[in-house]
Parts: structure tokens; C-alpha cells; sequence
């Protein structure tokens, strides 16, 4: 067959799940032989429980903690969302004061420190609200959902800002040709374009979130890295269980947020607009 | 009409807010029916996780007995240093029992139960080989110490020992396992969480009394008064008891000094 002298890239492989293969898992493990190694080597003298059998047994409570971490990361970003297509559209409303209130939001919360946006969200929301005569309590973890969903939502307006802005502006003229109103305009021919746009920036900033989420222990949230080292200081605050302690969380969210990783690359190439 | 509208629920939000106040801590336990207790969960004995997740140790069994004398539901939430006094402020919690050392300024802050229920203190972490009953017998030796610590020349001074300094904790007991120095100076608690442990349970001992005591007190929020006089008679039966030095024993640490002080002190009252 002959090439063609254009530069037309292969279509993509279709993604597969499973994208850890054996050169990942020889990886890890060896980080982990590596940790729990020169572990045993310290801790050999004492008359304690294998560094293994330690973390085995602690595991339960654990994933707990990571569990945690994962719900934290998921509603922070589905409320992050939610706020931050809204946003987003203000950002290109026809209102010229909208729009300013839109962009002073977007980039108030976007240039912020995530870990100041959770203290305020951690010191400034109170405990439980009163709605009528039902008391609604607020949980420390919450509060951190909130706090997180705030930059969630910033950088989703700009990347909702970013993908509308990026149709061909010939679309909306087109659509005005064919009596199209603004808004179906923007439903039924614009945003369903930016879909494929988004998802890519929008699946990393998830991980960011992810990852952003043991930033609650800071403020006293008992997620996974809280309990790393509350089963530190219960495993009396052996030295030599430090590095493999975290570096069993290391790997909880590696594992985690590697294939969501790889999932947007995936699907970064197969959106990517040819001309 | 509008304005009288107004005046009507200003009156009543009036009218309201003493109804509010004058509910103390105490009705709010009964009405919820538990106690909310704030803990540490990092600090071996005194509060700390079991692989079940639930918080155990010395100030835990505390707040259970008084959840017990309530006769209520015992709630036990984590807290750090940090957002320790915030909590009961805010009333998250309704007790605090966290290994806070009692301050002029955290008095002002939250409202601190007399007689002050344990004290911390400065002692020593020794090799089994020192036998040693006085700190006087520690003049020129050699002791490992954490930087920063307020004591640390004080004692130098006072008792005519050689400290060599190291950041943290982890250092001076590395460096005490190394033989480097004959013992390390660090808090009293620190020194019997870490005497729990197989490690140093076997060779190490703290055979000196402690010295330069910092007690720590339970806390509750400020105005509070029925409640923290219910905790202060409480606290003055555990002293009368033994309930507190029972407790450290239960959970493996050496009575303090103060502990047995408090008791002698109450057994006769």
C-alpha cells in the first residue's frame, strides 16, 4: 500500500482498561519490596510483627480512608461541575455585567491556593445550619467537599468559557442564518460540540481533585492520610514504618488516578480536531 | 402596618434568644441523647486508633464514664491541637479531653475544670544499664535531647548533665539505640507511649520521677457552669478513687507522680 505524503496520524487503538501492564506492576512492587525491605532490615532487631503483616492489618481501615477520599473527590467535582457550566455560560452571556460578575468569580476562585479556599471553607461555614426547626448538620467532611468543589468550579467555567470560545465562530452565523435562537444555538449546535472538547481537561482536573482531596487532613478531616498517621503513632511511631506507610497510600492513588490518566490521553488524541 | 410588622418580630426574636440561651449544654445532651467528646487519635495511650477505626485509650474511657453518669450515648470525635478550642466554641463538641496543657491564654478561650485531671512532665528515657533513682545522679552524663525543647537548659543547668541536641523525636532515639548518649530527654507521656512498644519495653526503663510538671485540663465552652461543676466533682472522684491512676495502668503506663499525688491528696477528703 502506498503512503500517502500527507500527514495523517493512524487512528488511535481503542482504549483498554486494564493499561497497567507487567512494566507498571514490576514498578510498584518494587517501590514496596524496596520500602517494606529496608523496613524489615531496621525493625529486624525488635521482636515485632513483619511490616506486611502491619499493613495487612491495617488495611481495612485504610481503604476506608481511601474510600472516603474517592467520595470526597466525586461529590466535590459533580457540585464543582454543576456551578462551574453555570459560570461558564456567564462567561459568554450577552450581559455585559453578568459576564464581568462571571469572570471576577471564575478567576477569584481559579487563582486561589486550593488549601486556603478549604480553611475558609473549614472556619467559615458553621457546624450545623438551622433551616426552619430542623437542625442540618454540617460534617467536617463537607465542608472540605465544599471547599474543594470551589476551584472545581472556577477552573470547570474556564474550561467551559475555553471550549465555546473555541467553535468556529462561522457555527453560531450559520445557526443565526437558520433562525436559530441564541440559546438553542447554544443547546443544540454549540455545547454539544464542546462536550468532547471538555471531557479530556476536565477528567485531568478530576485527578487533580483526587489527589487534592488529603489536603482535608490539613484541616482535620479523617481521610486516608489522617489515618496513615494515626496508624503510625498507633503502631507506637516506628521510624522504619514511615515509608511504607505513605508509600502504601502512594499507591492506593496512583493506582487510582494512573488509568484516568491514561484514559484522557486516549481520548485526547482520538478528539483531537484535525485540519 | 409594616412597621408594626416589624416591632412584632423584633419582639419576638427578643423574646427568642434568652429562650435559647438559658438551654445549657447539659439539657442539649439529655434532649440528643449523646455526648460528644473531642480526643486525640494520635497520641499512644491517651487517644489513639484500634485497625477497627475506633478510638480507644486513657481519655476515651474517661469520656465514657462521664457519658455513663449522663446516661447518654458516648460520641467521640477527632481532634488536633489546631481545632481543638474551635470545636467547643462552636459547640461541635461538647467536652474536650485532648492532652491540652493548661495555659493562662487557652483560659481565656475556653472553660478549664478544676482539679486539673493529669500533668505531663520532664523526664528521662534511660538504658536499663543506668540505675539511677535521683536526677542528681545524672551530673556530666550524657543525654540525647529534642531541639527547641524549653527544657533542655534548664535542666543542663540545674543538674550538671551534657545534652546533645537533635531535631525531633526520631533523632535522639536513634541516636540513644546507637549508644551516642545514655538517655533521652523528652516529654513524660511521649516516654511511656513509647515504652508500650516492643522495642523499647525491653532494655530502656524511666525509673526518675518527673519534673517540671505541665497538667493538662478537660475543657468545655465558656459559661458553662453546670457542667463543669459536674466535671469537677467528677474529676475529684476519680482522684479519691484511683480511677486515673487504674486507667494508666490498664493502658500499660506508670502512674505519675501527680496521678498519685492527686489521689493521696483526695483519699482523706
Amino acid at each position: 500500500m502506498k503512503v500517502l505524503p500527507v500527514i495523517l496520524r493512524p487512528a488511535p487503538a481503542p482504549w483498554r482498561a486494564p493499561v497497567l501492564d507487567r512494566r507498571h506492576g514490576l514498578f510498584l512492587a518494587l517501590g514496596l519490596v524496596l520500602a517494606v525491605g529496608a523496613a524489615e532490615a531496621q525493625g529486624a532487631a525488635a521482636a515485632h510483627p513483619s511490616v506486611l503483616a502491619t499493613l495487612w492489618r491495617w488495611t481495612p481501615l485504610l481503604m476506608e480512608g481511601f474510600v472516603f477520599n474517592i467520595a470526597i473527590s466525586l461529590l466535590a467535582m459533580a457540585i464543582g461541575t454543576v456551578m462551574g457550566v453555570l459560570l461558564g455560560l456567564g462567561q459568554v452571556a450577552p450581559s455585559a455585567a453578568l459576564r464581568r460578575v462571571a469572570w471576577f468569580l471564575t478567576q477569584f476562585f481559579r487563582n486561589a491556593p486550593w488549601l486556603v479556599l478549604l480553611f475558609f471553607a473549614m472556619f467559615l461555614l458553621p457546624f450545623e445550619v438551622r433551616v426552619g426547626g430542623v437542625t442540618i448538620p454540617l460534617p467536617g467532611w463537607l465542608k472540605a467537599t465544599i471547599g474543594f468543589s470551589l476551584p472545581v468550579m472556577a477552573n470547570t467555567a474556564e474550561i467551559v468559557r475555553g471550549a465555546i470560545q473555541s467553535i468556529p465562530f462561522g457555527q453560531w452565523e450559520a445557526a443565526e442564518s437558520l433562525a436559530f435562537s441564541r440559546r438553542r444555538t447554544l443547546w443544540m449546535i454549540i455545547l454539544p460540540q464542546c462536550v468532547k472538547r471538555m471531557l479530556p481537561p476536565w477528567m485531568n482536573l478530576y485527578s487533580l481533585v483526587t489527589m487534592a482531596t488529603v489536603l482535608a487532613s490539613v484541616v482535620g478531616v479523617t481521610e486516608m492520610l489522617t489515618l496513615v498517621s494515626e496508624v503510625h503513632a498507633a503502631e507506637g511511631g516506628r521510624a522504619e514504618l514511615l515509608a511504607p506507610l505513605y508509600g502504601y497510600a502512594l499507591i492506593c492513588f496512583f493506582l487510582y488516578c494512573y488509568p484516568i490518566g491514561r484514559l484522557t490521553v486516549h481520548l485526547e488524541r482520538r478528539f483531537q480536531v484535525r485540519i | 402596618m409594616r412597621r408594626s410588622i416589624l416591632a412584632i418580630s423584633m419582639l419576638a426574636a427578643a423574646a427568642a434568644l434568652p429562650g435559647a440561651a438559658a438551654a445549657d449544654v447539659l439539657d442539649r445532651i439529655k434532649e440528643r441523647g449523646t455526648l460528644v467528646v473531642g480526643v486525640k487519635t494520635d497520641y499512644k495511650p491517651f487517644g489513639f486508633r484500634d485497625p477497627s477505626g475506633a478510638i480507644i485509650g486513657i481519655e476515651p474511657d474517661m469520656a465514657a464514664e462521664v457519658a455513663k453518669k449522663l446516661g447518654v450515648k458516648l460520641e467521640l470525635v477527632s481532634v488536633v491541637s489546631a481545632n481543638r478550642m474551635e470545636f467547643l466554641k462552636q459547640g461541635k463538641i461538647d467536652l474536650m479531653i485532648a492532652t491540652m496543657s493548661d495555659k493562662p491564654e487557652r483560659r481565656k478561650v475556653v472553660q478549664v475544670i478544676e482539679p486539673l485531671y493529669y500533668s505531663d512532665a520532664v523526664n528521662v528515657l534511660l538504658s536499663d544499664k543506668v540505675k539511677v533513682t535521683k536526677w542528681e545522679q545524672l551530673k556530666g552524663a550524657k543525654l540525647c535531647g529534642t531541639t527547641g525543647a524549653f527544657y533542655n537548659k534548664d535542666v543542663a543547668s540545674q543538674y550538671g548533665t551534657d545534652i546533645i541536641s537533635f531535631d525531633g523525636s526520631e533523632k535522639p532515639l536513634i541516636a540513644l539505640k546507637q549508644g551516642n548518649c545514655i538517655g533521652y530527654l523528652y516529654d513524660q507521656t511521649f516516654i511511656a507511649g513509647k515504652l508500650l512498644d516492643d522495642e523499647w519495653k525491653q532494655g530502656y526503663h524511666m525509673p526518675l520521677p518527673g519534673i517540671m510538671e505541665t497538667p493538662w485540663a478537660i475543657a468545655v465552652a465558656p459559661g458553662e457552669d453546670r457542667f463543669a461543676k459536674m466535671l469537677s466533682d467528677m474529676t475529684k472522684a476519680w482522684m479519691k478513687s484511683g480511677q486515673i491512676i487504674a486507667l494508666e495502668k490498664k493502658w500499660g503506663v506508670k502512674p505519675t507522680d501527680y496521678s498519685e499525688r492527686m489521689h493521696k491528696e483526695y483519699k482523706g477528703s
